[in-house]
């Protein structure tokens, strides 16, 4: 059997939300390449499904096409009238007919214009004008590059519509009648998820000789695996097919021996634990909270937001978990009597966004700008947009300083306002469809300008300050703003500060993004997300032009996880290790806790967690001890008297050599104790926790945050059952094995 | 077995593989073993169990639902989320199903959901205590083959499994439980009802010891889902304000007590500790003799922050296994026979010429055995009451192995090819009826 190559290794991460797929492995591993939507759209047959949605056109609309052709449709959707459209840019059409094949959200954003599926447009051809035989010779070389499945379901879709001759078009943006082939991670709609797997094998298109590795969700069961092992099998016919669970693909990503690995997705979250590489399969679980819940929450406190808007909301720099001790501004600190014993700094400082440093270390930014990440920086080739945005930054320090207050940053502010874009609705609808010109400027706006808003009736707010007075962002005073003005009344600080920069400029998610963050290296991931945020949603506008405005939100952008996400997902966590069967390997776990998945993609949920956690479970140095009074608090201390307590081997600190004597004497006493120690008996654990380490050598992932580490957990281990390996150990499950067991092969690797 | 294999060579990359289908259908049993605290299931031939599923199950009352009264909530997930009115059941006693309409859906979830199998494509096997009445026996066999509609099935009596996961065909097998204690003779794969003892000290025992324990104390026993954050305090008398989390609602007491069962499960697998000497261990605690060399101090912390040293006393409830008098909670009725105890009567009740037998061969499984020197202190017991005889006591070391050996010889029997010998398959229960199991398993 002929090696399989680097570059010739598929994998697919499934995710209820998004897939992740990547062909071959790059010299360094990147974070996936593709990322498609996990849904489907019913297609024009009964079982058939589309990447994207397919409308008929109805009557009296037009369609506009990417070679400039308009074609308005008549009764029963019969295409009736066919004219150019002269100042259109004219694209080939191939262009166009590409990006209904390979669509990808970001692979291709600019070839995203309303278009017809092949077998549509060449239904036109056929029932309408002559020139569009040379279309057709397009559509024929481009077609050569499908798979023959999808060709099929084309080729039916196109001789069933032969026939009466309607028209239909794709549709990127509406996501209506959408089926999302999994829920909570679970395959809901095997015939949808099928689909998707096609869809993305074809959008991927690799060889024959290219091997599968899939991530499998922690729920999916046996039958399960073994149907999507026949499914690659036979329908994908890879020669070589293997399954990583997703939690041992985060571990391995971490490089973690023994971990407890959280993962936090749209609508459910996994925790499993990890002992010496083995997942514990008995004691693991999946809890029905995630990303989903907190929209939910937000929505409840927020009635007046639209979905979108709240969406929108999480994901935007302002809408923070603020660390214990911050108290959320303008409101009474009604439970100032709580002491959360603060975790030790170790435990803060590992996650990937630190939290906004409390007040009294502002002063220390010249500090924190030493440590900063040179390398990252360089490595991810933005060194002179990275020093640009220093100079900037000092300068508007400067600047701050002279002003008094210039800029709070969010944490302090009562109420805080983010950019919305809302996408409008075109593609069709005869009216809207003339003031939507297609050649709307794909230029690169790098900066934060308004988009090119194409309609004239919605003048943003940066664009007319004078409308909207002052907008600066923190601006507690504006007339704008919406059912917080009562709480802005409070006569804290925000007023002052949003009144001492009335002559600022046009707001901008960059400023807001500066201001919150104090960390440089935060801040510069943060505006990395915004630039790509930016840019996408540059793309988006402009094919469907956008709307955008300013939505001020108030304190309850602090409140996102107050749902009881971060409990349930505590205690799920602490019932998962404590239904590890080794006792004694436990703390091992919370040492080492991984908080993954895009759902703690919102800034301070990973502290806010790990505080949760900390808070109700971990098990203080008890104070009845004979040495605890001489220790600083920070040192893990052996929990409980110290008896039968192992010598922890990992301290952090210089060992105190009184707590090394007291734990000596007492392993001596305990040791004779014990005449014939069985088992040994557990500590009670956890008796320490904290966020383990981000792995430092895949520069390309820290820029896209670890958020998706599994993908590189799947890179990984990829290249050591593939590569490596190459089936010695029985690493995958080559064609030659299915052909013996059958789909039950699977569970023999 | 498995079709022909028709390639063994993968095809190069240039060549399309050739239409080609798997044939073969090797299908493996499933293997179920209910407890009282978890119920296991998963395929014969794997070591552990797929699933774990909490045979506790919680119920919110709701009239208009007419099968069960209330909607029905399974799995650990839903059991420990908080939800107003939600109260906690059982639907065994004494190691017996007492509930089988709630029984039958945790089954189902083990099989159809978790593992998400169609238990009609799998011969299931299924483990029981040895003392399950005949009704009771009927009444699974009719489940099995009406609601699941297996093809196959058997019933096994779990002491024989337990003897087969250690390997050996005949054994004395002390089971301790959640539940239960028992005591059962195995001899060559056959239980022996005559010398099969059973007593309810186990797992669920020392839960209630405890809790008495703690209250005599004066303890909150407040459990983690209670709690907002814990403050460190070891002063009872002046405790630490107790942050709790508001529901808007209070749970109900079987809820907070399955709660309260979370963080005495960890007291006990951490700090518990069986004395390890026969009839030593000072009978008033608060006057023990001077020159009486005692256990070291561990410290234990409860959810709401209390530290608080336990010395002698966390042999305590252990101690009532083997010795029931001294349990710190009265007894209701008559008080039971200790562990020990029970095994004298069992090899007093079996064949003289087995005795030896049996004493070489104690299998020491369940996971309440895993307290700290519990086999310790067992051996010392029995070695005590059987001087003449070799006494030998076999316990897997692995953890899981203990937990769940029940299970695991279930596996193992169900995967070796005797199997198909010995199961009743749906035609055989189509002709005969639910009495057949009383003929084919004894």
């Amino acid at each position: 059997m002929p090696p399989f190559r680097d570059d010739h290794i598929l994998l697919i991460a499934p995710g209820s939300t998004w897939t992740l797929a990547q062909l071959g492995l790059p010299e360094s591993f990147t974070p996936a390449k593709v990322r498609i939507p996990s849904r489907m759209f019913p297609g024009i047959e009964e079982g058939q499904y589309l990447p994207n949605k397919v409308h008929e056109v109805a009557e009296g609309q037009e369609l506009v096409f990417g070679n400039g052709e308009v074609i308005t449709a008549g009764p029963n959707g019969k295409p009736h009238k066919k004219r150019k459209v002269g100042e259109a840019a004219p694209k080939p059409d191939a262009a166009s007919a590409n990006g209904a094949a390979t669509d990808t959200p970001n692979a291709d954003g600019d070839s995203k214009k309303p278009k017809l599926e092949d077998g549509a447009t060449e239904t036109k051809g056929d029932t309408t004008m002559a020139d569009a035989t040379d279309d057709k010779g397009n559509h024929d070389d481009d077609e050569e590059g499908h798979d023959d499945d999808e060709d099929h379901d084309m080729n039916g879709t196109k001789k069933d519509e032969g026939a009466n001759g309607k028209i239909y078009y794709d549709d990127d943006f509406d996501e209506e009648g959408a089926i999302w082939c999994m829920e909570q991670g679970r395959i809901v709609n095997w015939e949808c998820f099928f689909a998707l797997l096609l869809h993305v094998h074809e959008t991927i298109n690799p060889t024959f000789h290219t091997p599968i590795l899939m991530i499998s969700q922690p729920c999916w069961t046996c039958t399960d695996k073994e149907r999507i092992c026949q499914f690659i099998f036979e329908k994908i016919k890879a020669p070589g097919f293997c399954m990583m669970d997703a939690a041992a693909a985060i571990s391995a990503a971490y490089g973690a021996q023994s971990s407890l690995v959280v993962d936090v997705g749209y609508e459910k979250t996994d925790v499993t634990a990890i002992i010496d590489y083995n997942v514990q399969e008995l004691g693991r679980t999946t809890i029905p909270v995630g990303g989903n819940s907190m929209n939910k929450h937000l929505q409840k406190m927020l009635p007046h937001l639209s979905e979108d808007e709240i969406e929108q909301l999480k994901h935007s720099s302002i809408c923070e978990i603020l660390p214990p001790g911050i108290p959320i501004p303008g409101e009474e600190e009604l439970e100032k009597d709580i002491i959360v014993r603060p975790p030790d700094l170790s435990t803060v400082a590992m996650g990937g966004l630190v939290p906004p440093k409390a007040p009294e270390e502002e002063a220390n930014e010249e500090e924190d700008e030493g440590v900063t990440n040179i390398a990252a920086i360089v490595a991810s080739g933005k060194t002179q947009e990275y020093l640009a945005k220093k100079e900037k930054e000092k300068a508007d320090k400067k600047a701050g300083l002279a002003l008094g207050e210039k800029r709070l940053p969010n944490y302090k502010r009562e109420s805080n306002s983010f950019l919305y874009v809302e996408k409008v609705a075109e593609h069709l609808g005869g009216g809207q469809k003339s003031d939507h010109p297609i050649e709307v400027p794909d230029g690169e706006h790098m900066d934060v300008d308004p988009a090119p808003a194409p309609a004239p009736e919605e003048p943003s707010a940066e664009k007319a300050p004078d409308a909207v007075p002052a907008p600066s962002e923190g601006d507690a005073a504006q007339p704008t703003s919406t059912s917080e003005e009562a709480q802005a009344a409070n006569p804290d600080a925000p007023k002052p500060a949003a009144k001492a920069e009335p002559a600022k400029g046009a707001p901008s998610l960059m400023d807001s993004m500066f201001s919150a963050t104090k960390d440089d290296d935060d801040a510069k991931r943060a505006q990395d997300k915004a630039l790509r945020r930016e840019e996408k949603k540059r793309q988006e506008a402009a094919q469907s032009g956008e709307k955008r405005k300013e939505i001020e939100v108030g304190t309850e952008r602090f409140k996102v996880a107050e749902g009881g996400i971060l409990e349930a997902i505590a205690d799920a966590a602490h019932r998962v290790v404590n239904s590890a069967d080794d006792y004694n390997q436990r703390n091992d776990c919370w040492k080492s806790l991984i908080i993954v998945g895009n759902g703690c993609r919102v800034r301070g949920f990973k502290d806010a967690l790990l505080n949760t956690m900390v808070a109700k479970y971990q098990v203080s140095p008890s104070s009845g001890t004979i040495f605890t009074s001489e220790l600083p608090s920070n040192i893990p201390t052996p929990s409980g008297t110290g008896t039968n307590t192992p010598q922890p081997s990992s301290f952090n600190t210089q060992p105190n050599a009184l707590l090394l004597q007291a734990a000596a004497n007492n392993a001596a006493a305990a040791a004779l104790a014990h005449h014939h120690p069985s088992i040994p008996q557990a500590n009670q654990s956890p008796s320490e926790m904290k966020i383990a380490k981000i792995p430092e050598y895949f520069p390309e992932w820290k820029d896209a945050g670890f958020e998706e580490c599994v993908f590189l957990g799947a890179q990984l281990g990829a290249k050591i059952y593939f590569v490596t390996d190459q089936g010695a150990n029985k690493g995958f499950v080559t064609r030659a094995d299915y052909n013996m067991q059958g789909p039950q092969a699977i569970h023999n690797i | 077995m498995a079709s022909t294999p028709q390639m063994s060579q993968v095809l190069p990359s240039t060549t399309k593989p050739a239409e080609l289908e798997y044939g073969g259908d090797e299908i493996s049993a499933l293997v179920l073993d209910p407890g009282t605290n978890t119920t296991r299931c998963g395929f014969a031939g794997e070591d552990t169990p797929k699933t774990c599923v909490p045979t506790y199950y919680g119920i919110i009352p709701d009239p208009e639902e007419q099968k069960f009264l209330g909607k029905l909530k399974i799995g650990e997930n839903a059991i420990h989320s908080v939800v107003d009115g939600m109260e906690i059941r059982n639907p065994m006693h004494d190691g017996i199903v007492e509930n089988w309409e709630v029984t039958t859906e945790i089954w189902r979830h083990c099989i159809e959901y978790r593992l998400s199998s169609r238990v009609e494509e799998h011969p299931l096997l299924v483990t029981e205590p040895i003392w399950n009445p005949l009704k009771k026996r009927e009444k699974t066999t009719e489940i099995v083959f009406e609601d699941f509609n297996v093809p196959a099935y058997f019933l096994v009596k779990s002491a024989v499994c337990e003897s087969f996961a250690n390997s050996k065909p005949s054994a004395l097998v002390v089971d301790v439980g959640h539940a239960y204690t028992s005591v059962t003779p195995v001899l060559d794969g056959i239980p022996l009802k005559k010398g099969s003892e059973r007593t309810p000290l186990g797992g669920q025992h020392l839960n209630n010891q405890l809790r008495h324990q703690f209250t005599e104390l004066g303890i909150r026993m407040a459990p983690w889902l209670m709690i907002k954050t814990k403050s460190t305090y070891t002063d009872l008398t002046n405790p630490a304000p107790l942050r709790t989390r508001d529901y808007g609602f209070e749970p109900h007491q079987s809820h907070l007590e399955l709660q309260q069962d979370r963080f005495i499960h960890e007291y006990k697998e951490c700090i518990s500790e069986t004395w390890p000497e026969p009839k030593s261990f000072p009978a008033d605690l608060n006057n023990v003799p001077e020159n009486f060399r005692g256990l070291p101090d561990k410290a234990y912390e409860f959810p709401d922050g209390y530290q608080r040293r336990f010395g002698l006393d966390r042999c305590l409830a252990p101690e009532s296994l083997f010795n029931p008098s001294v349990a710190p909670k009265p007894w209701t009725g008559e008080t039971p026979k200790g562990i020990a105890e029970m095994i004298k009567d069992s090899i007093d009740h079996i064949d003289a010429d087995i005795r030896a037998n049996m004493l070489s061969n104690i299998v020491v499984v369940g996971g309440t055995s895993l307290l700290y020197r519990f086999n310790e202190r067992l051996n010392q017991e029995l070695t005590a009451m059987f001087p003449g005889p070799r006494v030998k006591i076999y316990s897997p070391g692995q953890i899981a192995e203990r937990k769940y050996s029940a299970w695991l010889g279930g596996s193992i029997l169900a995967s070796c090819g005797a199997f198909h010998q010995l199961w009743i398959s749906k035609q055989e229960y189509d002709e005969i009826g639910a009495n057949i199991i009383e003929r084919r398993a004894k």
